[in-house]
């Protein structure tokens, strides 16, 4: 096989391997006509690479004709595709020059598929071999041009100028990173620009038949808008990645402001007669280390801790009541529907932090009866304390499994299980204590929270140890129109 | 138990403040109780020492504004703040207006007791200074409109003989505002003179 053929398909195969990544690219996000001109770019020059293959490797005057005629279509498409991927991609240039270029060369394409042999060459009389790379290829020997040929010369110039004024435009926004932009797709398509317009104007000017080398050119320009729009797509891929912790960041203030209000003003109720009870016990010490202990007044002491004691447990009964005082609108729920909205809900938040989210649901499970709100609340929190305890491992599978099943007595059950480190069984004891948090960053209310809803619904909620390593959140609920246990 | 001095408690909470003030008089404090800042602020007068063992959340005027309060009233009884949930922005307020400490609810009875001794420390020593200086302003008010003229001349260092040039009277009637003033004030001589006229702070 001919290197020529080797090197031009080669070519081709590279500009038809970028072209089908940035196609896709474009069809995950369509906004972005750059990608879909620079696929259109790559997809004609491949064209332009195969019709430059014919032309060298025809053996008659005629055959030469026609691929000169398809070498012109691949080129009309790639030089309009990269004209148009400037104008995307830097968001400069004059369109009115654009739209003349365009015109110009819409001309010329249709000119060349009505006269023959093609635009540029009026008459093809001889073929010539030149020696290129080792081989001897086929270029025009003798031929008139047409007069008209200076149009296509004229256009390449026009077009040398519209991406000079667009670079230039942006050039002038004096931002680093506008300039670089500029400068990398100046360099990238002028400089192959202006080569092929010289090459061309030396074979029309000086007679002397080079054969067509437009494709490495073209190359050229793809490999640099290549690296380019990659350099893009990867400042985009991470602005989105950091856009979506900040996110989560957020979700994640917002429940812990909430809850630390919660713990705020549970603090302050409770200072009172935990300070009350406190410097009482300090008085019936002083009095007890006294000579004369005055037995009146420490009764009245013993009397006034016992009243603050109830007043703080008042305190908490009161925080419960106000967290259950939410009625619960009580209805028929689907169970699987209401999971994956919570699942959707938090879906983001486990893609940022690799955790995958799995829901077992067996066709069939009865409706439970229950208010859509809390319970979301209590699986997402569940799901996200799941997340959190997976979050500490440095295990490959990172999952949350999220499980029902009709349970006795006409009820559900529901667990909720990590694949996380899992935690000593002490612990888990203190899990529903108020306050009570292994994270650096939690109230420790979360559950607390969880089982009042849970037992308001009429259930239970507790932990146990997982299968693997991880930890199982369980609860039960009530099925819908079932018999009430 | 010997009486460790005054303690004016300001507390809404009654269970809490029964508490404190029975702890403080185990403790041998005097302790007057009060359920708000205007209580205490209608019962002070000047006259009044010890120190205040206040909630920083009152009902009506909240601690640090019964601080200011009691300051305008000229009653200058050094504050120790008990909170529920202290925030650094009050800390730093009360801190800024004299507070001697800022302390929690649930605080060790040890260092409240010992808050309270530093306050009324701070109480006797700005008291006496207090008393010192009403004491010095009081025997320079006995001094005449002349021997207040003599006295600026003496204490800036001029002669006799410079004084009754100054103020056109005759050197002997210098000499003789000058035995006033120094039998008046009882110093002896013109550095000691000198040092009462700035402790007193009469002379700018």
């Amino acid at each position: 096989m001919s290197l020529v053929t080797v090197l031009w398909s080669m070519e081709a195969a590279a500009a038809l391997t970028l072209g089908a990544s940035y196609g896709l690219v474009w069809l995950a996000d369509r906004r972005n006509l750059a990608n879909l001109m620079f696929c259109l770019l790559a997809v004609a020059v491949a064209g332009v690479a195969r019709a430059e293959v014919g032309m060298m490797h025809s053996a008659t005057v005629a055959e030469h004709g026609e691929w000169i005629r398809w070498a012109q279509l691949s080129l009309f498409v790639a030089l309009i595709a990269q004209l148009l991927f400037v104008h995307y991609y830097l968001g400069t240039g004059r369109l009115w020059l654009l739209w003349t270029i365009i015109a110009a060369c819409t001309a010329v394409l249709i000119g060349n598929f009505l006269v023959y042999p093609n635009f540029n060459w009026l008459q093809i009389s001889t073929l010539r071999h030149v020696s290129f790379l080792g081989e001897q290829v086929s270029v025009v020997g003798e031929g008139r041009l047409r007069p008209w040929q200076w149009l296509p010369a004229a256009s390449r110039m026009l077009m040398v100028a519209f991406v000079a004024d667009a670079v230039a435009q942006l050039w002038r926004t004096r931002r680093p990173e506008a300039r670089r932009k500029a400068l990398v797709v100046g360099c990238g398509i002028g400089i192959p620009l202006v080569s092929a317009v010289a090459l061309g104007q030396i074979k029309v000017l000086y007679g002397v038949q080079v054969p067509p080398v437009q494709t490495p050119l073209f190359v050229a320009t793809l490999v640099v808008m290549a690296f380019e729009l990659s350099r893009g797509l990867f400042l985009n891929q991470r602005a989105r990645s950091e856009l979506e912790e900040l996110r989560s960041e957020v979700a994640r203030a917002g429940r812990v402001t909430a809850l630390g209000q919660l713990a705020s003003s549970l603090a302050h109720e409770l200072s009172q007669p935990l300070g009350a009870i406190l410097r009482n016990a300090e008085a019936a010490e002083l009095h007890l280390n006294g000579p004369a202990p005055d037995l009146e007044e420490l009764r009245a002491i013993v009397a006034d801790i016992r009243r603050d004691d109830r007043r703080a447990g008042e305190v908490i009964d009161q925080m419960r009541a106000l967290i259950k005082r939410r009625t619960l609108e009580m209805q028929s729920l689907p169970l699987d529907e209401v999971v994956h909205d919570v699942i959707s809900m938090v879906r983001s938040d486990a893609v940022a932090r690799h955790v995958a989210l799995y829901c077992v649901m067996p066709a069939g499970l009865p409706p439970v009866k229950g208010d859509r709100v809390h319970l979301s609340q209590v699986l997402l929190n569940l799901i996200i304390n799941g997340m959190d305890a997976i979050q500490a491992s440095r295990a490959n599978t990172k999952r949350v499994v999220i499980e029902a099943q009709p349970h006795g007595h006409g009820q559900v059950e529901v667990a909720v299980t990590d694949s996380g480190p899992g935690v000593p069984q002490e612990i888990i004891g203190r899990f529903f204590d108020p306050f009570f948090t292994t994270k650096a960053s939690g109230m420790g209310m979360g559950l607390p929270i969880s089982r009042t809803i849970i037992e308001a619904h009429g259930g239970r909620l507790w932990a146990e140890r997982g299968r693997g390593s991880g930890l199982t959140f369980r609860f039960t609920l009530q099925q819908a129109g079932g018999r009430v246990s | 138990m010997s009486e460790r001095g005054v303690v004016h408690v300001v507390d809404d909470d009654a269970s809490f403040r029964t508490a404190l003030r029975r702890v403080l008089m185990a403790a041998g404090f005097e302790v007057h109780a009060f359920a708000s800042g205007t209580e205490l602020l209608a019962r002070a007068s000047p006259e009044e020492c010890g120190c205040v063992l206040a909630d920083l959340q009152l009902p009506e005027l909240n601690g640090l504004e019964l601080q200011q309060e009691l300051f305008r009233a000229g009653i200058a009884l050094p504050f120790v703040f008990l909170t529920g949930h202290g925030d650094v922005p009050s800390a730093v307020c009360a801190m800024r207006q004299g507070a001697v400490d800022f302390l929690d609810k649930c605080a060790p009875q040890e260092t409240v007791i010992a808050a309270i001794e530093r306050a009324l420390q701070r109480d006797a020593t700005e008291r006496a200074a207090r008393a010192r200086q009403q004491r010095l302003s009081r025997r320079f008010a006995t001094l005449t409109a002349r021997e207040w003229e003599v006295l600026r001349h003496v204490v800036n260092g001029r002669m006799n003989k410079q004084i009754s040039a100054e103020l056109g009277i005759h050197e002997r009637t210098v000499k003789l505002h000058r035995t006033a003033i120094t039998s008046k004030l009882g110093v002896r001589s013109v550095a000691e003179l000198t040092t009462l006229a700035r402790e007193a702070g009469v002379l700018g």
